[in-house]
């Protein structure tokens, strides 16, 4: 038989198999009702008890309950009358253990994905996460929004994350496994966490590309805003972070061969802080202590930057050799243009108002 | 006789006058090698051929500075330094800041400038690139409404401020960083751009024209506004032009388009980054009837975007392609008619409040607890 034929054969069986299951939708809350729905009272029952690869449907209203998804869906809030918020809260009378252990070490997880078979992605879509009420002392257990576990990939999409607090992440994603993993978290809004917004973590031997893109993040109080480590690649874009006052973490952090392009970084402590082979262009920071902390590493791409009211413009709080490719940025308002120093004068940017341009003491220690 | 031969007989003219005084490069301070020095930057201002050239060596300068003919004041960044420093000049011998008040703004309020550019003759534009602006100790008390301003373009004159710092204009709530204004008369073309202005007490940047079409077109664009407590970050009134990729954080308002009277055209206020405004109203950006907001991104305030001025006559504001996240209140449509909206919202308490009926509400919106509230007659 032909591989055409057998395509046709397969495409009849797709279409016979598929056709009562075209009729029904699944839907969590009760908001839309009739025979073509699939009702459920909970999001949890619903994401074990639908097929693989269907989208539920989540309507407004407060779900208190830990999710924990193991197979390939999507989970998408929707509007319903006058309303358009689905929150998944804290149950106080569910299991307050930690139900997921990391890389870094146990998580109390809101909504976690893992294991999830048969391979395929997950999305959550116009959900919020609350973590009010969650505060299992001080970390560890840690505590996360959304946590796609090693060996998942998805999208995570016009979210709310927020009161993470107590050692709490918004959006956690990690890799520790040997296959490859794709999340793209973009549009979110993320807030009021205790430890840090979006994280994308990667042991060495896994890959992990992490697109972070369009989220919005305030009001973290200790770690970055968004930090892709160790292995995981990818991009950082569009992201606007402030009112973040945290004493130490850049708000945006990246291992590696990161693209950080075109964000907004204001009333933050730290701005961005690369590394060796980071590219960091077109990104805009206002009102920020330390706009870049440069590491050890040799700079990656530090280019067509705006740079405005800082004390301390690029701190080389590291001690790096090279300055790497630094031009076309824009920097006015600083007390020091570079800091922490010592290499050959520094060109191609164009300073306005700067106190001291060049020094090598660093009066803006890094992270 | 035809008006090319008066245009040509007047460009003649204009040459042969300006030869005797022509425009010279001249340095404020010594920093450079072989050019004519001033010590004082208003000496510089008042004594160069107009057209001039005034380079300022880094260091402070506390003199009020008045400029009345076009010239460019540029700061000079030598020897590790690059900034130069306009500050509040001593006490005078009856107490209080050193800071007259030299200019009354259009709208009737007196003000102290610190760097004002008013009868600039003959016409030209005044370029000030480089230079910082500290207000700090020159509280007037605001009597009266005095205003304390870091830089104030008068009625009747154009030019740029690039890459200044306007910082600490702080005058019992009368203080503002940089202001331009035109009132009756020709029409005038002002650029504020790359500018960094904070702890103002006020507003950061104010741009003022009560004349019906506008007589004042401002390019405010790719500056930083820090605001606190009560204040408003860009404030356009009654003016035409574009408020372009800035970022306001901070303060009550953070972009506000004055609605004097209806003047068309309104002002395009575009890729701007607003956030943290979380004092008193909390508004991100306040659009009026005939202005347009696109492509903006609010973020952590608590109404994102506040409507005026539209009515059943008139047309309406206009907002496309703008993101808002982390809001208590979408959009306060105020009752206001003729509104064009569709735009992103994600996280937020109520979607819109007070919408006309018939007004269609955007379709991308995400975490809304209450989508509509309240009603218009």
């Amino acid at each position: 038989m032909s591989r055409y034929l057998g395509w046709f054969f397969l495409a009849v069986v797709m279409l016979a198999a598929s056709a009562p299951l075209q009729a029904l939708q699944y839907e969590v809350g009760g908001c839309r009702t009739g025979s073509g729905y699939k009702n459920f009272t909970t999001i949890s029952a619903a994401v074990a008890g639908v097929p693989a690869g269907v989208t539920i449907l989540v309507c407004p209203g407060v779900y208190p309950e830990q999710v924990t998804i193991t197979q390939p869906l999507t989970l998408k809030g929707i509007r319903s009358g006058n309303a358009n918020r689905a929150v998944i809260t804290f149950n106080p009378n569910g299991n307050q253990a930690p139900n997921v252990t990391s890389m870094l070490g146990p998580f109390y997880a809101q909504v976690l994905v893992q294991n999830v078979s048969p391979a395929g992605a997950v999305s959550i879509v116009g959900i919020t996460v609350d973590g009010s009420g969650i505060n299992l002392g001080s970390p560890p257990p840690y505590v996360a929004g959304i946590f796609y576990a090693s060996g998942t990939s998805g999208t995570v999409n016009e979210v709310t994350a927020r009161n993470q607090m107590n050692g709490g992440v918004g959006v956690w994603v990690e890799n520790g496994s040997s296959t490859s993993d794709t999340l793209t978290i973009e549009n979110n809004s993320v807030h009021n966490q205790g430890f840090g917004g979006i994280w994308a973590n990667a042991a060495t031997s896994s890959t992990l590309t992490a697109t972070v893109s369009g989220n919005f993040l305030s009001n973290l109080s200790s770690g970055g805003a968004i930090e892709l480590l160790i292995a995981a690649n990818g991009e950082i874009s569009g992201n606007v972070v402030t009112s973040s006052p945290y004493p130490t973490s850049s708000a945006i952090y990246a291992d590696g061969s990161v693209v950080i392009s075109g964000n907004l970084v204001a009333d933050v402590n730290k701005g961005i802080g690369p590394t060796s082979g980071t590219t960091v262009k077109s990104n805009k920071l206002s009102n920020v202590r330390t706009a870049m902390a440069l590491p050890s590493e040799d700079t990656g791409a530090i280019t067509s930057n705006t740079i405005m009211n800082t004390v301390c413009a690029i701190d080389f709080f590291g001690g790096a050799s090279s300055s790497g490719t630094m031009s076309g940025n824009v920097i006015n308002d600083s007390q020091y243009g570079f800091a922490g120093w010592s290499g050959p004068t520094i060109t191609g940017n164009a300073f306005y108002n700067i106190d001291t341009i060049q020094t090598t003491s660093i009066p803006c220690p890094g992270p | 006789m035809s008006k090319y031969w008066m245009l040509f007989l007047s460009a003649v003219t204009m040459i042969a006058a300006a030869r005797p005084a022509a425009a010279a490069k001249v340095e404020v301070g010594s920093c450079l090698a072989g050019l004519p020095k001033f010590s004082t930057i208003q000496a510089a201002v008042s004594g160069v051929p107009p057209f001039s050239t005034i380079l300022v060596c880094p260091g402070v300068y506390p003199e009020q500075v008045t400029i009345s003919q076009p010239l460019t004041l540029r700061g000079q960044g030598i020897n590790n330094m690059d900034r130069p420093v306009v500050a509040v000049p001593q006490s005078l011998p009856g107490g209080g800041p050193g800071l007259k008040v030299n200019v009354t703004s259009i709208n009737g309020e007196p003000f102290a400038a610190q760097v004002l550019v008013q009868n600039v003759t003959p016409v030209g534009k005044v370029t000030i690139i480089d230079m910082t602006v500290d207000g700090t100790g020159g509280n007037l008390g605001c009597p009266a409404g005095t205003g304390l301003a870091g830089i104030f373009y008068a009625s009747g004159t154009e030019g740029s401020v690039e890459g200044v710092t306007a910082r600490n204009q702080q005058n019992s709530g009368c203080g503002f960083g940089i202001w331009v204004e035109n009132g009756a008369g020709p029409n005038q073309t002002i650029i504020v751009g790359n500018d960094s202005v904070h702890d103002m007490d006020s507003a950061g940047i104010v741009a003022l024209s009560n004349q019906n079409p506008p007589t004042l077109a401002v390019t405010i664009e790719t500056s930083s506004v820090t605001g606190n407590n009560s204040t408003q970050g860009i404030v356009s009134e009654g003016v035409s032009g574009t408020i372009y990729s800035n970022i306001v954080t901070g303060g009550a308002i953070g972009i506000v388009d004055v609605d004097f009277f209806q003047q068309t055209p309104g002002i395009a206020t575009s890729y701007n980054s607003v956030a943290d405004v979380q004092a008193g109203a909390g508004i991100g950006i306040v659009v009026r009837g005939g202005s347009t907001a696109t492509h903006n991104k609010i973020s952590n305030v608590l109404t994102a975007f506040y409507l005026q001025g539209g009515s059943a006559a008139n047309p309406g504001p206009t907002l496309l392609a703008n993101t808002a996240k982390n809001t208590a209140l979408g959009v306060e449509f105020n009752c206001t008619a003729n509104t064009t909206l569709n735009s992103n919202f994600n996280d937020s308490q109520v979607g819109f409040d007070n919408v006309p009926s018939g007004t269609s509400l955007p379709t991308a919106i995400y975490n809304i607890d209450t989508i509509k509230t309240g009603s218009c007659p």
